[in-house]
């Protein structure tokens, strides 16, 4: 389930103001994702949580699922 | 220096063959992965895996002359598959691999007016799109003999006797004037136009290119560029194995998810030319982290030409300053103007030096006239795309068709002994353009000196990211979004210098006038513009009757752009 912080922070960087998504959204079915918009997307995403991915990460991810649980394993990361 | 040997041969085979003769351990692709070393094809194992995979395309019926739309994703057997068709006379067309908001029926239509307008015969691709592709295949109409999925044939098992001299057989009877390729002149599905490029004309393009940019063996091309595209099949990937030189390939796909994939690959493997859009440069400079930086050595890199894009200067400045400090050299940008049209490329600035920057009057240069100001609020700095290539000539003329003196706007029109003959079954299209042996590009631009210097564009194209937009796609698809007026739609472009490119954007009348109406309308435009591929940056609704017409009695896209707030 994709976290409402995560989304909030996905509209934002889209300037999108609502969409819904869930853990199967492919980055290109939001309006506004698109390969010119998606490095800023992964940036806000880091600045937002404090977190940085590495490259082999960014480019493995296919769905926002698959973001939210990298992000999640960040967070865990960060927080043990 | 080492100079390349370069000699045309009858077929491009041929002249791969020479090369992996001549260096058969030399890396001819070296392709690029961000989650473990490279593959490293050498010249002569990348010609053995040909050599199957020209078997295999045999054994499955498909013969000299068909065209093979090549629909296939960053993989290693990718290259010998491409030479694979070259070895039998099968041409072969790379088409984008769809993006998965690109709705199926458009793809669908995409591929079918390909077929109608290239003769489609073949389609090489990958088993995920087998839904997607079958029932055009099957359609009552379709001209497409069958689908293939090379990636599941067998690779292991080289071809025997019998069937090479078969092969050999095919190959002999290829001729130097045969079509070599076929590539697709920029543009949105609907309005691809197909060139047939033949062994002769690629090999001349490349050795005259080559001694324009001053090429030797020691050099190596670093690219991310598609290569369903111009510059990433011609120079990017042609050029490199014709001259015998190596390069690297990096999916696009990962490289927008991550650009410091790109210097990443030039450190590790020295490489020291690229080619690159505009956009690109903006998206170095300003999405890469520091820290992806922190093992980044630059000083290979001799030459990076922005290409395929306006040139814009301030791109230039950014990137020279954000990557200086990891051994970027102030000389290493550089410029070209290129279509398919013409092969690949009719200019290029010099080599080992900046292209020429201009300061001219803004206002000026709109009415079609270059004044030198210091004057900087009025000033736009115009970046030479250079000086014409060995067999290229450029006039710059009027809309009559009436050369202009130098330091007049007028559009570009090009005479090359790498010209194309036409588009493919297109003769209303191809009459539109070429005259007399010059082919008039409808981009706009002048003279100065000995370099020329693009400006804009007669039509109204929307380049976003390298990429051609026609305005006529997006309105087709958003006149017929419920709640829009039919037919009373503009679309163009905005410029977005922070980003090195433009933004699409849309006007649309309406008769919706309450807020939650009209944001879903907004809404529904957007998904409609995904649905062909296309990302619209912001979407104006207005009421019946707010757009004007032309005095040719269509919408005007330039006046109605003035009319809303930017």
């Amino acid at each position: 389930m994709i976290s409402a912080e995560l989304k909030a922070t996905i509209l934002a960087a889209i300037n999108l103001d609502d969409w819904e998504i869930d853990d199967d959204t492919l980055a290109s079915e939001v309006p506004g994702w698109d390969s010119l918009n998606h490095v800023s997307v992964i940036a806000a995403v880091e600045e937002r949580f404090g977190v940085l991915f590495s490259i082999p990460d960014v480019v493995a991810l296919r769905k926002i699922g698959d973001l939210q649980r990298l992000l999640d394993s960040k967070l865990q990361g960060k927080g043990t | 220096m080492s100079h390349i040997q370069n000699d045309i041969c009858t077929t491009m085979w041929n002249r791969w063959l020479r090369n992996a003769e001549r260096q058969p351990t030399q890396d001819a692709i070296i392709h690029w992965r961000v989650d473990g070393a490279p593959f490293r094809w050498t010249f002569a194992a990348l010609m053995d895996a040909a050599e199957i995979c020209a078997a295999n395309l045999m054994e499955n019926g498909i013969e000299r002359g068909e065209v093979c739309a090549l629909i296939l994703r960053h993989h290693p057997w990718f290259y010998p598959l491409y030479l694979g068709c070259v070895r039998i006379g099968v041409i072969p067309a790379i088409l984008a691999y769809p993006n998965p908001r690109l709705h199926p029926d458009k793809f669908r239509q995409g591929l079918k007016g390909m077929s109608e307008r290239s003769g489609l015969d073949w389609i090489l691709t990958e088993r995920d799109l087998e839904p997607m592709i079958q029932e055009l295949v099957e359609g009552k109409a379709s001209t497409i003999k069958g689908v293939h999925y090379p990636l599941e044939w067998d690779s292991q098992h080289a071809p025997g006797t019998e069937t090479i001299t078969k092969l050999n057989m095919m190959h002999d009877r290829i001729s130097s004037s045969d079509p070599l390729l076929l590539q697709h002149s920029s543009g949105t599905t609907g309005l691809q136009k197909p060139v047939l490029l033949s062994h002769v004309a690629v090999q001349e393009h490349i050795d005259r290119y080559a001694a324009a940019l001053g090429l030797d063996n020691r050099d190596k091309i670093a690219s991310w560029l598609p290569l369903y595209h111009d510059m990433g099949l011609i120079a990017a990937f042609h050029l490199p194995l014709a001259l015998g030189i190596p390069s690297v390939q990096i999916s696009p796909f990962e490289w927008v998810m991550a650009p410091s994939i790109l210097l990443d690959a030039v450190t590790k493997e020295r490489a020291t030319i690229s080619w690159l859009p505009n956009f690109a440069l903006d998206m170095m400079a300003d999405k890469i982290r520091d820290e992806d930086l922190k093992d980044i050595q630059l000083d290979s890199w001799k030459r990076i030409i922005n290409c395929s894009e306006p040139v814009r200067y301030e791109s230039h400045q950014k990137f020279q300053r954000r990557l200086h400090p990891f051994g970027l050299s102030p000389s290493s940008l550089s410029t070209c103007y290129a279509m398919a049209e013409t092969t690949f490329a009719v200019t290029q600035s010099r080599p080992g030096a900046p292209p020429p920057v201009l300061a001219v009057r803004r206002t000026e240069l709109s009415r079609g006239s270059v004044a030198i100001t210091t004057d900087e609020r009025e000033t736009k700095f115009c970046v030479s795309s250079g000086m014409p290539i060995s067999g290229c000539e450029v006039r710059i003329v009027d809309d009559e068709g009436h050369d202009l003196p130098e330091g007049r706007v007028g559009e570009f029109a090009i005479r090359s002994a790498s010209m194309f003959d036409g588009y493919r079954n297109y003769p209303e299209k191809t009459a539109e353009v070429l005259r007399d042996g010059w082919y008039y590009s409808g981009d706009l631009g002048f003279k100065h000196g000995a370099d020329y210097f693009v400006v804009g564009r007669k039509k109204d194209i929307i380049i976003v990211a390298g990429n051609n937009i026609y305005p006529e796609d997006v309105e087709s698809a958003i006149g017929a979004v419920r709640g829009v007026i039919p037919g009373r739609v503009v679309a163009f472009g905005q410029e977005r210098p922070e980003a090195g490119t433009e933004q699409l954007c849309v006007i649309a009348e309406t008769e919706i006038t309450d807020s939650i109406g009209q944001k879903h309308l907004k809404m529904d435009i957007l998904k409609a513009g995904m649905a062909i591929d296309v990302t619209i940056a912001r979407v104006y609704l207005v009421a019946p009757r707010f757009l004007i017409k032309s005095s040719a009695g269509k919408l005007s896209r330039s006046a109605n752009k003035e009319k809303v707030p930017m």
